[in-house]
């Protein structure tokens, strides 16, 4: 019983990470096609900045929550300035040049810093779940992915700027008879993508250590999850999430990370081979 | 109608392929001869690899430049290719059994991969993803058959050390007597001369325009009564086989591991292909050499990350040039060529 | 006599929208259909149907008597039925000539299909056009590219879908000639929506409207059938000349 329980809390941990991780890219593709490459990156400096501000004497918690988000939101904008705003429509090129982004983040992250691994401790210490402690921070996790999921609702679904997003993401011109610029719309959406990629980057330093190639760990993850789940930002990423999540953890529980990882990417090809317009392509396809 | 005028015309772009095929493999042999003599052992061996990512380049070119399919695994192949070689090498004490099994295995991926993607009528954006993580599956298991129960036959596979005693390449018949590496050298270079000429004639014939045509456009191709999904599948094995090769000269120059399947050989090929230009054959090969000699030189660089330069010369092609380095320069000499506006 | 193409109850469903409700036609060999209706009525849709683009939700489709629902574009193709799309699906980086050798190559030999395709660039009025880039053309020059790809490999049935869209006059009373000559030897379906057009060149029409098939008969009986009119916003089925009313009672 207890044994159930914990690992169907590390299974829902797995799915809190995966999804904490993925939606950044999932609101810049699912609203501006854009496949960011460089996410992976925007992680990284989100763990950077963490482990940064807290060795400069901030509390962990604003680390994470506030600046992580700040410093990777800014960087988003500059870069939807100064290069992605040139590629608009061309999905291909987009791809290339942020890939070219990522290496030349990685590159300047480690001359920089170096490439040895950083990081701090995660808070919260174990929880007991009967005889097998879980970590108090995966329970943190959890908790982080449901209000980022319950927040992006509320601001798709309730304010003005939500509105716009989604009425753009059906029609660019919908922007523009609202009277708000098309090019406004993408540039405030790829910050935000890129802010929450960075506070999922701070997220997740205390778990997977900072280093320049941490982001490699999951961009592809992050990638098929957001493709798997289809154009729909909330319901695509969670069920995609979801499903890859939980059957990644069980497959690591039975067998060994590495398998679990194999799994989970199996599981994802012949999801697309199934559906190739991802899940929300067929199902809830009306869905946020 | 069909006068001495038009068939002249009509057999020209025949004969252009053939010349170019045949200026090809001069040019490699003539290679093959003269640089053993004039490079240094280390610099050969350099050269070595230089060739066989030329070949893993022609590779993509043709797949994604002619056929339109933006694989990001061509590594896959490369990987697997490499593998097989080894492992295939390692088992039957000749070499001559395991060029061939090493091409049928790539091939065979590249076959099965294709199949489910194209017949499963996948395009665009979602092969890129699904071959992107095919490659990366295959890259963490490679990185995990660390240990003895790990093994082929009498080949362990290594985990993330890889095969380090990777057998070289020996003449047929002499098992045992691995070659020289001006010996591997030359194989290479005649190697990619043969790709180059074999990836030409495709073009030239009718599969190779059709493939053509079904990346200009996949709708009329089909309209036209043309099976889109075979010939698709047809081009991505040959592009598969081809990176194959290319695996088992890296295999004989360097040595096989789970780096062949890494991201970043995927990310090189096809920033070569882009930088050298899209849809041409000899573009991406320069670009590759182009970019392997600079990456080299990079790497030697104290204060400056290669990681850097290449993300930076990824980022300026994608703006400048588009089109890559080859068909831009080309259209700047045409532009000399006419010369000021009379 | 068994019917070239026929249609029982075809229908196309997307979500909740019926874009194609039952529709059920029959074309007899060597016929000449007009398919009409104002747009948003269902003919493309239904159009693509029958080419394969689209696997109807519901119902069937015959050819010559065999059931031929759901296949694949190119099975369609290789029937004897040309296709012609709404948006010219052209190769933009070949020439004219790389075209048309292209689509005869699959059942020719190379000098074969060189022969034919000029043979077919020279009817359709365009063999001055043979070395340059599809790419490179005007649109009225594409549209008639696209009619010789179409009909080099001699075709049973041919199916345009708005031929003359973006045609000037004089390519448009071009394209009216080569239909009707067309029709001597293969049957032909035209969708379309130029009115002035369908008078020159349809005998039997179909007129579609909220996806369903409204009427069908010969082209006199339907363009003085005040339905349609109706349906049409009144504006193409009046003569030239004369004041257009503007009541909009066309589907959204």
């Amino acid at each position: 019983m207890d044994l159930a329980a914990a690992v169907l809390l590390q299974a829902v941990a797995g799915v809190a990470t995966l999804l904490i991780v993925s939606l950044g890219l999932a609101v810049i593709f699912g609203m501006m096609r854009v496949i960011n490459l460089a996410h992976g990156e925007f992680l990284m400096l989100g763990g950077y900045a963490t482990v940064l501000s807290v060795r400069a004497g901030a509390s962990v918690w604003l680390g994470i929550l506030v600046i992580a988000p700040a410093v990777v939101g800014a960087v988003g904008f500059v870069v939807e300035r100064l290069l992605i705003r040139h590629l608009y429509g061309r999905m291909v090129d987009t791809m290339l040049a942020t890939w070219g982004l990522s290496l030349a983040l990685i590159g300047g992250v480690t001359m920089l810093f170096g490439d040895s691994v950083s990081g701090f401790s995660a808070p919260f210490g174990s929880v007991p779940i009967g005889r097998f402690r879980i970590s108090g921070y995966s329970l943190f996790l959890i908790a982080m992915a449901g209000v980022l999921v319950l927040g992006t609702w509320l601001v798709l679904r309730f304010t003005r700027a939500g509105l716009i997003a989604r009425g753009t993401m059906q029609n660019p011109d919908v922007a523009a008879t609202l009277g708000v610029s098309p090019a406004r719309v993408y540039a405030v959406t790829f910050t935000a993508g890129a802010a929450l990629s960075g506070l999922a980057g701070g997220l997740i330093a205390p778990v997977s250590g900072v280093l320049p190639t941490m982001g490699t760990a999951y961009i592809a993850k992050a990638f098929i999850t957001v493709i798997t789940g289809g154009a729909a930002i909330l319901a695509g990423t969670l069920s995609a999430s979801a499903l890859l999540g939980t059957v990644s953890t069980v497959a690591t529980f039975l067998t060994t990370p590495v398998f679990g990882e194999v799994v989970l990417l199996i599981v994802a090809i012949v999801l697309l081979r199934l559906l190739p317009r991802g899940i929300t392509g067929r199902f809830l396809r009306r869905a946020l | 109608m069909a006068g001495p005028q038009t068939l002249a015309r009509r057999q020209a772009p025949r004969d252009r392929a053939w010349m170019a095929s045949g200026a090809a493999v001069l040019l490699g042999v003539v290679a093959a001869v003269v640089l053993p003599q004039v490079l240094e052992l280390f610099a050969l061996i350099n050269a070595t690899v230089f060739v066989s990512m030329a070949v893993l380049a022609l590779s993509l070119a043709l797949v994604w430049g002619f056929g339109g399919i933006l694989c990001f695994g061509q590594a896959a192949f490369f990987g697997l290719g490499g593998y097989a070689y080894a492992v295939a090498a390692l088992n039957f004490s000749d070499t001559t059994f395991a060029v061939p099994v090493a091409l049928l295995v790539a091939t065979a991926a590249a076959a099965v991969l294709g199949y489910i993607m194209f017949f499963g009528r996948i395009s665009d954006v979602y092969v890129g993803v699904i071959t992107l993580t095919v490659t990366l599956i295959l890259f963490n298991f490679a990185n995990s058959t660390a240990g003895d129960e790990w093994r082929i036959g009498a080949a362990p596979l290594g985990g993330f050390n890889g095969i380090p005693s990777t057998p070289l390449l020996n003449v047929p018949g002499e098992p045992g007597a691995g070659l020289a590496p001006e010996a591997i050298f030359r194989i290479a270079v005649i190697a990619l001369a043969i790709c180059y000429a074999i990836a030409r004639l495709v073009l030239r014939s009718r599969f190779g325009r059709v493939v053509v045509a079904i990346k200009e456009n996949e709708l009329r191709a089909e309209l036209l009564g043309y099976d889109v999904r075979l010939y698709k599948l047809g081009v991505f094995s040959i592009g598969g086989c081809m990176a194959g090769l290319a695996g088992v000269l890296f295999a004989n120059c360097v040595f096989v591991s789970p780096t062949m399947f890494s991201l970043s050989y995927s990310a090189q090929v096809i920033i070569w292909v882009m930088v050298g230009g899209l849809g041409t054959l000899v573009g991406p090969i320069l670009g590759c050499i182009l970019l392997q000699m600079l990456t080299t030189w990079a790497g030697t660089l104290r204060d400056i990350n290669p990681n850097v330069i290449l993300g930076v010369i990824l980022m300026a092609v994608v703006l400048a040039v588009p089109r890559g380095l080859l068909p831009s320069g080309i259209a700047l000499l045409a532009r000399f060529r006419r010369g000021p506006p009379r | 006599m068994t019917p070239l193409l026929e249609t029982r109850a075809v229908s196309m469903r997307f979500g909740g929208v019926l874009a194609v409700d039952q529709v059920s036609l029959r074309v007899d060999e060597g016929e000449l259909r007009c398919l009409i209706g104002p747009n948003g009525a269902g003919k493309s849709t239904f159009f693509k149907c029958l080419t394969g683009q689209l696997k109807p939700s519901g119902g069937r489709i015959f050819w010559r008597g065999r059931d031929i629902t759901g296949a694949d574009s190119f099975a369609i193709a290789r029937l004897g039925i040309g296709i012609k799309t709404q948006v010219p699906a052209l190769f933009d980086g070949l020439t004219v000539r790389e075209s048309v050798v292209l689509a005869l190559r699959r059942t020719h030999r190379e000098a074969a299909a060189q022969a034919r395709a000029m043979a077919t660039l020279e009817r359709l009025a365009i063999a001055g056009l043979a070395e340059r880039q599809v790419g490179l053309l005007a649109h009225g020059e594409r549209q008639l590219v696209e009619l010789a790809m179409v009909v080099a490999p001699e075709p049973e049935l041919i199916i345009l879908d708005e031929p003359t869209a973006g045609m000037s006059a004089e390519e448009t009373a071009r394209t009216g000639t080569l239909i009707r000559e067309l029709n001597r030897r293969h049957a032909v379906i035209v969708v379309e929506h130029d009115m002035q057009f369908i008078r020159s060149i349809a005998r039997i029409v179909t007129v579609f409207h909220h996806g369903r098939v409204l009427m069908e008969d010969v082209v006199e009986r339907v363009l003085a059938d005040p339905r349609v009119r109706d349906v049409y916003l009144g504006k193409s089925a009046e003569p030239a000349g004369a004041p257009v009313p503007c009541h909009n009672t066309a589907p959204a």
